[in-house]
C-alpha cells in the first residue's frame, strides 16, 4: 500500500464514490420521492428552494439542524443521543459494499451480502431502541411495531436475496454483478417473482405506506421518532434518505445489473438511471395503497410472501431461475 | 411494564387524527383496546347562553357558526323553530331552495369525510383527490350564497337569495362532474384491497346496540336501521322530492363509508328534481320583531345525523332559552361501545367513522365530578390565570 | 392497486394547487367581501348598527351627521347589514384579504364629506 492508494481510497471514502457522494445522492433521491409523490397526487411538491424546489431536502435538514434540541426527562440519555447516530451511520456503511461505480463496491469480500442482512438487522434493532428508550407510550408502541414488524418481513427477504447468490454462485454482492455482467442478462428477466418479493419486504424495511405502522402519523403520532427533535431528528431523516438510496442501489445491483458501461455512458451515469427507476416504483407503490395494520401485515407475509418466496428458490433449485442451460 | 399489565395511551386533545378537541383515555393490553374513558368538552363557547343575548335576527348567524361543515343545518333548525313559534308560513320556492342548499351541503360534508378517513388509514393520495374534488361543490356554493362556508341563505320566514335561472347550467354541469366522480369512487371503495382491510369487520355495532345506545345518522342506517329525519318528519320541500333512504346493515366502518357515498349520489339526484321542479313565486315573507310565548322543537337531518334544536320564547325580542343536540353527542356512547376490544390501529378510523364534530356537540355545561367543585371567574381572574 | 391507473394520470395533468399568491381564484359576482358604506346614500337610521350580529358597526351621532365605524376584525360577513339598509347604501365588495396583525388598525371609518 502506497500513500498514493492510500489517499485515493481516502479520497474514494470520503468524496466518491463515498460519504460525500451518497450525501448527495439521499437529498436527491428524497426530493424525487417527494416530487413524484406529490405529482401522482395532483400537487406541486416542493418548488421554491433551488430550481424545481431541488434544495428542499437538503433546507430542511438545516432547519432541523438550528431547532432546540429536547430530551424527554425519562429517556436514557446515552442511548437517546447515539441512536440517532447509528441509524445514520449504518446504511451508510452499508453503501460502501454496494458497487456504484464500478462492478465492485469499494469495500468487498466473499459473504458480504449476509453483512447486508446483518445491517438490516441492525437498523430495525436500532429503531426499536430509540423507541424503547424515550420511554413515552407512542414511541415505545412504534418501536414495539418495528421489532414486530421485523418478524414479519425478515426471511422472505432472506430468501429473495438469496435468489441470484444461487444462480452466480457467491456471496458477495460484487459477485452477482460480475455474474449479470458477463452473461449479459438481468436477474429481473430470471427471477421476476424474487424481485416482487424483495420490492415488498423493501417497502417494510424502509417503512413506506403500506407498511408504515412504526411510524403512522394518524395512530401514534409519530412513533418511535416521537420524542426526537432537532439534530437527533435531522440526523434520523439523513438516515432514511441513506436507506433509500441503499435499498435502490441493492435492488439495482441484485436484479438489474448494477452499474455497468454501456457504449460510451460511464458506469455512474447507468447506476444512477437504474436507481432513479426503482426510487420511481417504491414512489408510486407508495401512493397507491393504504396502511395496514400490523396483525394483517404480519400474517399476510407469512402466509403469503414466505411460500411465494421458498417457491421461487424451489424454482431455481430446478433450473427455471438460472441461466438456460 | 410487566407482562399482563395494560398500558394507558391517550388520544387527545392534540392528536393528528383528531381534527377536533376531545380526549379518549384507552387502556391498551398490547394491540387491544380494554378500557375507554371520553372527556369532551374542549370546545365549549357558552353558545346556548349567547343565544339568549341576541335578536332573533342576530341568532341566525350565530346558529350558523355553531359547526363549520354543518352550518345550513343548525340555520335550517333554527329558522324552523322560530317560524313556529312565530306561526310563519315559509313560501314554496324558498323550501325547495332551503332543500338545494342543505343537499349541496351534505355533498360537501360527506367528500370531506371520506377524505379524512381515508387520511386515517393512511391512504393520503385518495385524501388529495377527494378533497380536490370537493373544491366543485365549494365553488357552487360560494355562486349561490357568495361564501364557500357559513352561507348565510336562510332567514326566518325564507331565504334571503334567490337561484336564478342563469344559475341552474352551472349547477347541473358541475352536479354532473360531481356525480362522475362519486361513482368512480365508490367503485374504488368497493375494490381496493388495502382499504377493505382496514374497514371490513372493523368497529362493528349490532343493530340492537345501535338503537339502545341512540346512535344517529349514518352510523344508525349502516347498522340496517332505516332512520332518516328527512323521510321519518319531513321538514322544507322533502315531503315532495323522493329519495332513497340508504341502509347497510354490516355495521362495521366499511357499511358507513357506503352509505355515506351513496347519500351523496342520492343527494345529487335530489338537487337535480329540485331544480327542475322548483315553483315560482317569493322567497321570503316578512314577520314581526318580537315572538309571541311559545316553545318549539325542530329537527334536521344534518350530513352526520339528526340534530335537534329547541327554543322557547317570552314574548320578547329575545330568547328565553335555546338547546341544542346535535348528532355527534349522540353516536358518543355507540363508538365507546365499539371502540372496546379493537386494536389501538382501528381507533382513529372508528372515531373518524362517526364523522365527529366537537364544535357542534360541546356547547353543554359539564361540572367537574372529579373535583366537585364549581366556581365562577370573573374576567379578570380568568386573565390572571391565562397570563400565570 | 386499483389506484395505479389513475395516479399515472395525474402525472399528465396540471397540478389542481393554486400558486397563492401569485394565482388567485377569481371571486364570483354577489361574493359576500368586506361590506363598504356610501355616506352620500347614508341617512342614519341606525338600523345597521342594531341588525349586526357580532356588533362590528358603530354608528356616531345621527341622522344626516351621523358617521360609521366599521370594525373589520369583528365582522362576520353575513350582509345582514346590506340587507337591511332602506337606502341600499352598504354594498359587499369583493375583497377578502382582510388578516391584519393589529386588531386597533383594523377600523375603517366612513366620515361625512361636505
Amino acid at each position: 500500500m502506497t500513500i498514493a492508494t492510500t489517499v485515493l481510497s481516502v479520497l474514494q471514502v470520503l468524496i466518491f464514490p463515498g460519504t460525500l457522494f451518497l450525501l448527495v445522492l439521499a437529498f436527491f433521491y428524497e426530493w424525487i420521492n417527494r416530487k413524484f409523490l406529490a405529482r401522482l397526487q395532483n400537487r406541486y411538491g416542493p418548488m421554491y428552494t433551488g430550481p424545481g424546489g431541488i434544495l428542499q431536502p437538503f433546507a430542511d435538514f438545516l432547519k432541523l439542524l438550528s431547532k432546540e434540541d429536547i430530551m424527554p426527562i425519562t429517556a436514557d440519555t446515552l442511548l437517546f443521543s447515539l441512536a440517532p447516530v447509528f441509524y445514520s451511520a449504518l446504511p451508510l456503511t452499508a453503501m460502501f459494499i454496494v458497487p456504484v461505480a464500478s462492478q465492485t463496491g469499494l469495500i468487498s469480500f466473499e459473504g458480504d451480502l449476509i453483512f447486508v442482512l446483518f445491517i438490516f438487522t441492525l437498523i430495525v434493532v436500532t429503531i426499536f431502541l430509540s423507541g424503547w428508550c424515550s420511554m413515552t407510550r407512542f414511541s415505545v408502541i412504534g418501536g414495539v411495531r418495528a421489532a414486530l414488524q421485523m418478524l414479519g418481513y425478515e426471511i422472505p427477504m432472506a430468501l429473495a436475496i438469496v435468489g441470484p447468490a444461487i444462480v452466480a454462485k457467491s456471496l458477495s454482492i460484487s459477485g452477482i454483478v460480475e455474474w449479470q455482467q458477463s452473461n449479459n442478462i438481468w436477474n429481473i428477466l430470471l427471477q421476476p417473482l424474487g424481485f416482487a418479493i424483495l420490492v415488498i419486504c423493501l417497502l417494510a424495511e424502509l417503512g413506506y405506506v403500506p407498511f408504515d405502522i412504526p411510524e403512522a402519523e394518524t395512530e401514534i403520532v409519530a412513533g418511535w421518532q416521537t420524542e426526537y427533535s432537532g439534530r437527533k431528528l435531522a440526523l434520523f431523516r439523513l438516515g432514511k434518505d441513506f436507506e433509500l438510496v441503499f435499498v435502490s442501489a441493492l435492488l439495482v445491483s441484485l436484479f438489474l445489473g448494477g452499474p455497468q458501461q454501456v457504449w460510451i455512458v460511464p458506469s455512474i451515469v447507468t447506476f444512477l438511471i437504474k436507481t432513479v427507476a426503482v426510487v420511481l416504483l417504491l414512489t408510486l407503490l407508495r401512493a397507491v395503497f393504504a396502511r395496514f395494520r400490523i396483525d394483517q401485515m404480519i400474517s399476510g407475509m407469512w402466509k403469503y410472501l414466505l411460500p411465494l418466496a421458498i417457491l421461487q428458490i424451489i424454482l431455481i433449485q430446478f433450473g427455471l431461475g438460472g441461466l438456460p442451460l | 411494564m410487566g407482562y399482563g399489565s395494560t398500558i394507558k395511551v391517550p388520544f387527545g386533545p392534540q392528536h393528528p387524527a383528531l381534527k377536533e378537541p376531545a380526549n379518549f383515555i384507552f387502556d391498551v393490553d398490547g394491540d387491544i383496546v380494554v378500557g375507554i374513558k371520553p372527556r369532551i368538552g374542549y370546545n365549549h363557547r357558552g353558545m346556548e347562553k349567547a343565544f339568549e343575548l341576541r335578536t332573533y335576527l342576530q341568532n341566525v348567524y350565530l346558529a350558523e357558526r355553531i359547526c363549520g361543515i354543518c352550518s345550513d343545518a343548525h340555520a335550517t333548525a333554527y329558522v324552523q323553530g322560530v317560524e313556529e313559534l312565530l306561526g310563519a308560513e315559509v313560501p314554496p320556492r324558498a323550501k325547495y331552495i332551503r332543500v338545494i342548499v342543505a343537499e349541496l351541503e351534505r355533498l360537501h360534508s360527506h367528500s370531506l369525510w371520506v377524505g379524512v378517513a381515508a387520511h386515517e388509514i393512511g391512504f393520503d393520495t385518495l385524501f388529495m383527490y377527494l378533497w380536490r374534488d370537493r373544491e366543485a361543490v365549494m365553488n357552487l356554493l360560494e355562486l349561490i350564497s357568495g361564501n364557500r362556508v357559513h352561507y348565510a341563505m336562510n332567514t326566518i320566514g325564507g331565504v334571503r337569495r334567490d337561484i336564478p335561472a342563469d344559475l341552474i347550467p352551472k349547477i347541473k354541469q358541475a352536479l354532473d362532474f360531481l356525480e362522475e366522480r362519486t361513482k368512480y369512487y365508490l367503485n374504488m371503495v368497493k375494490t381496493e384491497q388495502t382499504i377493505l382491510k382496514r374497514t371490513v369487520g372493523v368497529g362493528v355495532l349490532p343493530p340492537k346496540d345501535a338503537v339502545d345506545l341512540c346512535a344517529v345518522g349514518p352510523t344508525l342506517r349502516a347498522s340496517g336501521i332505516k332512520n332518516d329525519v328527512r323521510a321519518d318528519d319531513p321538514y322544507a320541500a322533502y315531503g315532495e322530492i323522493p329519495f332513497n333512504v340508504i341502509t347497510h346493515d354490516q355495521g362495521d366502518v366499511f357499511s358507513r363509508m357506503l352509505v355515506r357515498v351513496e347519500e351523496m349520489l342520492e343527494s345529487v339526484n335530489m338537487t337535480r328534481y329540485a331544480l327542475d321542479h322548483m315553483p315560482a313565486g317569493m322567497i321570503r315573507v316578512k314577520v314581526p320583531m318580537a315572538v309571541p310565548k311559545g316553545e318549539a322543537v325542530s329537527r334536521v337531518e344534518a350530513p352526520r345525523g339528526e340534530l335537534i334544536h329547541y327554543a322557547k320564547s317570552n314574548g320578547t325580542t329575545k330568547l328565553e332559552r335555546y338547546k341544542v343536540r346535535s348528532p355527534t353527542l349522540g353516536n358518543i356512547p355507540a363508538v365507546c361501545k365499539t371502540l372496546m376490544g379493537g386494536h389501538l390501529a382501528d381507533v382513529p378510523i372508528i372515531l373518524a367513522g362517526i364523522d365527529p364534530c366537537f364544535s357542534c356537540m360541546d356547547r353543554m355545561a359539564f361540572v367537574d365530578v372529579k373535583t366537585s367543585k364549581h366556581w365562577v371567574w370573573t374576567t379578570q381572574e380568568l386573565k390572571r390565570h391565562t397570563s400565570k | 392497486m386499483s389506484m395505479v391507473k389513475e395516479a399515472l394520470r395525474q402525472l399528465f395533468k396540471k397540478p389542481a394547487t393554486l400558486k397563492y399568491p401569485y394565482e388567485r381564484q377569481t371571486v364570483p359576482e354577489g361574493f359576500r367581501g368586506r361590506p363598504v358604506w356610501d355616506m352620500h346614500k347614508c341617512i342614519g337610521c341606525g338600523m345597521c348598527q342594531s341588525v349586526c350580529p357580532s356588533g362590528a358597526v358603530e354608528m356616531i351621532g345621527k341622522g344626516m351627521q351621523a358617521e360609521i365605524n366599521h370594525y373589520v376584525d369583528r365582522c362576520v360577513f353575513c350582509a345582514q347589514c346590506a340587507e337591511i339598509c332602506p337606502r341600499t347604501a352598504i354594498t359587499m365588495s369583493k375583497e377578502y384579504e382582510l388578516a391584519g396583525f393589529d386588531r386597533r388598525k383594523m377600523l375603517i371609518e366612513y366620515k361625512r364629506t361636505p
